[in-house]
């Protein structure tokens, strides 16, 4: 050991290797206590990511509104470590601060430094890279859902005009100002807009489309939960914007044929 | 002054005094604009059904854009021009004239072509439009601070919220390249004034022109639609929405006025030495923005020259029933949109850049990373445009790559955090209001930025599209990073522009309650909006009261805030301590030349042997 030793230290004097300027870098205080502190900011963002958001977001009613409210929480913790990192630094730098009339001393004249450019670099790039992928495959499985069960899906005709929703259950052939919904069978939302743009919003579901002027728009997704979820618009549409909203409900099956029948419509 | 004596001496010239261009100013302007405006209105109306929307949009439209063409006659705007076609020039005493020499006060209310005289005209025009803006805000805030509210109407709440939108947009467009790139820039690069003085004078005047349309919206029935002026609402809408199609084109002339002035100024007048690594960061953030700002607003004019003819003339540019597309005014708005959020951001984290190394006292770190970092989002930003459309149903196959261009929107972003971090890192940073504005812009930067990519992400996006959740992300970018920015670069350079310091304390008064009552809103926000409240709504359901309630409680801060900066500018203005020449210590050319800045800067013109930032000690 202490006959390696003197060799190490030699090499160290003439040239450190990367792997020791790290470990060097890594024992001074100040980069100690900026990532201590970058730790601490991390973990605030992780514990409020995981809090904060099923929290404030509504019930999940649907396939949709699952995996938003998990992508919203992923990016959170995703998102953390760089966020900490740069709060720890700048916290780090604030605590330093000069007060006075009179500027501080001049500090270190660093103009770059190379090694911390890239890989800085290549970091945000990796971490870009991983919410790309992460997009498209919800993306691509969203899509895969919908033609799966686009067969199987009870169509919904949604006409958005200043300032009502209506419905249209074509295949049961009646239509009505209510929306409701079977549990657990897909549905497809076939939206037009009657005058201006709207855009169909039912909040529980997680799923949202415009209503155009003459154009069929559509949005899929599967409800997993009896109960009430909201309907809203979200594209300024005039006047009674604010007050174009309802309720739909998601129920059993027996229930939602009993409703058609009531409707009178045909199961189908 | 020195630079035109040898003309001056050259041939004699007639008394100035009798020139028509000496007695002519802001208010000769205001009148030739009204006669103008008057005159054409009741001539086009004569003779038509004005009973009709589209008669009464066509007479209202053109009288407005009459009114600005008038302002511009009667001061005096049109003269060089006119000279120039009868193969003749203005006289030297008259350029003279024009530069503001030995004219006080009057010189801001006149067609004057001193840089620095445009400057203070576009900061006094900032705040004033800001002022509006903000007090707007308040009311919607106010509106909304509990639910059931009837303070005001749904007619007129929609007409704050897009009065607000578009006069913010306006302001924050110029509330950097406006006072800074006019008043300072020319100075940081060594030049005796802009490429294009009277262009300069041209620009700010027209810009001047589109408030008091803008302000007309209010009294013919307000503009219904936001910001966004989607059609066909838009195409729907009643007479105030003229004013609003009105603003826009005449604010699209000034812009591409401004852009092609300050990118020839900073590519053409750099002083002798000042090569492309050596020119300040802050010049290079505001030409950025200025040259995205050239081909992203002509779009915006397009869009609204169509909506003008869809209103006017029966055209159905935007209309599904006889072949339009409402997706048609979407691209051609949001081709604009997302470049111009850029615009509005770049030169206020350019300033904070310049701040950076000045209360650091070390280099900026990695100057080329900066630069990447400033044209890698202009470049991108061009090509994301269709992500504020991901629901709108227009080819959802394309809402992948339009989510990869937005997301790799983070990668120069990054570095924007790099270059600052890296010029902290190792400081002391002295605290001053310029320096704690750069904190204040991390922190909110970093908020918008992430929750940035959670929206551009197409699944979160499908549910927070249009929530209250969208209105929060972007009050943090365009608020919290850009208008710190801009607050920053005021503080600092108010030395310079006025020759004073800014009330120190009411600044940091100001700064907290602005900043402080900026979470609290825009936290009461993100929560209403994940809870599904949608943006631009005058009411909502009973359970947001809270997360709403919040939001009005931090607007109120932010508005007392604001209160505070307001009294500390006047105050400093009139009776601020003596500014010394140099207060902080810079190394740019705007600290070398004294207050008041002479005609044109520089007695003898500077030579640039290094970049500004040669701070710091050299270690081993």
């Amino acid at each position: 050991m202490s006959s390696h030793e003197s060799e190490h230290e030699e090499t160290e004097v003439l040239s450190p290797t990367p792997g020791q300027k790290v470990s060097k870098f890594l024992e001074r205080s100040d980069v100690r206590k900026s990532f201590g502190l970058g730790v601490f900011f991390t973990l605030v963002f992780v514990i409020l990511g995981g809090y904060a958001y099923p929290k404030w977001m509504p019930t999940i009613m649907s396939t949709d509104m699952k995996a938003n409210e998990h992508l919203m929480i992923a990016f959170t913790y995703i998102s953390a470590p760089i966020c900490g990192l740069v709060l720890g630094i700048a916290t780090y730098t604030f605590l330093q601060r000069h007060k006075g009339d009179a500027p501080p001393e001049d500090g270190p004249a660093i103009k770059t430094n190379g090694p911390v450019v890239v890989v800085w670099s290549i970091v945000t790039s990796l971490f870009a890279l991983l919410a790309i992928i992460w997009g498209i495959t919800e993306l691509n499985v969203g899509a895969e859902a919908a033609a799966t069960d686009a067969k199987q899906a009870i169509v919904v005709e949604v006409t958005g005009s200043q300032w009502v929703w209506s419905f249209n259950y074509p295949a049961q052939g009646f239509s009505s100002t209510e929306l409701n919904l079977p549990l657990d069978r897909p549905v497809e939302f076939k939206v037009i807009s009657a005058d201006v743009n709207h855009s169909f919003w039912p909040v529980q579901l997680g799923v949202k489309v415009d209503a155009n002027r003459l154009e069929t728009t559509s949005a899929e997704t599967t409800p997993t939960k009896l109960g009430v979820f909201d309907i809203k618009c979200a594209e300024l549409c005039g006047l009674y914007h604010a007050y174009m909203e309802s309720t739909g409900h998601v129920m059993t099956t027996s229930d939602f044929d009993n409703w058609v029948t009531a409707q009178g419509g045909h199961s189908a | 002054m020195t630079t035109l004596d040898h003309q001056v001496g050259s041939h004699p010239i007639p008394n100035p005094s009798k020139s028509l261009i000496t007695k002519l100013n802001m208010g000769t302007g205001t009148v030739v604009g009204a006669i103008f405006a008057v005159v054409v209105y009741f001539w086009l109306r004569s003779g038509e059904d004005m009973s009709v929307p589209q008669n009464d949009n066509r007479v209202l439209l053109i009288s407005m854009f009459a009114w600005s063409v008038g302002f511009l006659v009667g001061i005096g705007a049109f003269i060089g021009p006119f000279r120039w076609l009868i193969g003749k020039d203005l006289t030297d005493e008259e350029q003279l004239f024009l530069a503001g020499e030995g004219q006080g006060i009057s010189r801001y209310f006149r067609y004057c072509t001193d840089h620095k005289v445009v400057g203070i005209q576009y900061l006094v025009g900032v705040m004033a439009m800001l002022g509006v803006g903000g007090t707007l805000a308040m009311m919607i805030r106010t509106n909304l601070a509990m639910p059931g509210s009837k303070i005001v109407t749904p007619a007129i709440y929609n007409s704050l919220v897009g009065l607000h939108g578009i006069t913010m947009i306006v302001a924050m467009i110029v509330v950097s390249t406006g006072p800074f790139g006019n008043f300072i820039l020319p100075i940081m690069i060594g030049a005796r004034d802009m490429a294009f003085p009277r262009l300069n004078a041209l620009s700010w005047w027209v810009l001047f022109t589109a408030i008091p349309v803008l302000c007309s919206a209010w009294f013919l029935g307000g503009i219904p639609t936001g910001w966004t002026a989607y059609a066909p609402l838009s195409v729907q809408a009643g007479p105030g929405m003229n004013a609003f199609v009105a603003t826009i084109i005449i604010f699209a002339v000034s812009t591409a006025v401004t852009g092609a002035n300050i990118t020839a100024t900073v590519v053409t007048m750099r002083a002798k030495g000042m090569k492309w690594n050596r020119v300040p960061i802050f010049v290079i953030g505001a030409t950025i923005s200025v040259a995205l700002a050239i081909p992203a607003f002509p779009t915006f004019m397009v869009s609204m020259i169509m909506t003008a003819l869809d209103r006017t003339v029966g055209t159905t540019y935007f209309d599904a029933q006889f072949g339009g597309s409402g997706w048609l005014y979407a691209h051609l708005f949001w081709i604009m949109g997302h470049p111009e959020v850029y615009v509005i951001l770049l030169p206020g984290v350019a300033a904070l850049m310049e701040i950076v190394p000045v209360f650091v006292r070390k280099p900026l770190f990695s100057y080329n990373a900066a630069i990447l970092g400033f044209s890698g989002i202009a470049g991108l930003s061009v090509l994301v445009w269709a992500h504020h459309m991901y629901i709108s149903g227009w080819l959802p196959m394309l809402n992948g790559p339009f989510m990869i261009t937005t997301e790799m929107i983070s990668i120069p972003t990054g570095l924007i955090f790099l270059v600052i971090l890296g010029t902290l890192w190792r400081g002391k940073p002295w605290m001053k209001l310029p320096m704690l504005s750069v904190y204040a812009f991390l922190w909110n930067m970093l908020i918008g930025g992430v929750t940035g990519v959670y929206l551009s992400d197409v699944p979160a996006d499908n549910y927070l599209h249009g929530s209250m959740y969208v209105t929060a992300h972007f009050h943090y970018t365009l608020m919290g990073a850009a208008l710190t920015g801009a607050i920053a670069g005021l503080a600092y350079w108010f030395p310079k522009m006025t020759g004073r310091m800014l009330h120190e304390k009411a600044g940091y008064i100001a700064f907290w309650f602005v900043q402080i009552g900026f979470q609290i809103l825009f936290l009461g926000m993100f929560i209403s909006g994940a809870e599904g409240q949608p943006r631009r709504v005058a009411d909502y359901a009973a359970m947001y009261k809270h997360s709403d309630m919040i939001s009005t409680v931090g607007a109120y801060s932010v508005g007392i805030g604001m209160l505070f900066l307001l009294w500390a500018v006047v105050h400093s203005w009139r009776k601020g301590a003596i500014a010394p020449m140099n207060p902080w210590g810079a190394k740019t050319l705007e600290w070398t030349v004294p207050f008041p800045v002479p005609l044109e800067n520089f007695d003898t013109p500077p030579v640039i042997t290094s970049d500004p930032y040669g701070y710091g000690r050299n270690e081993k």
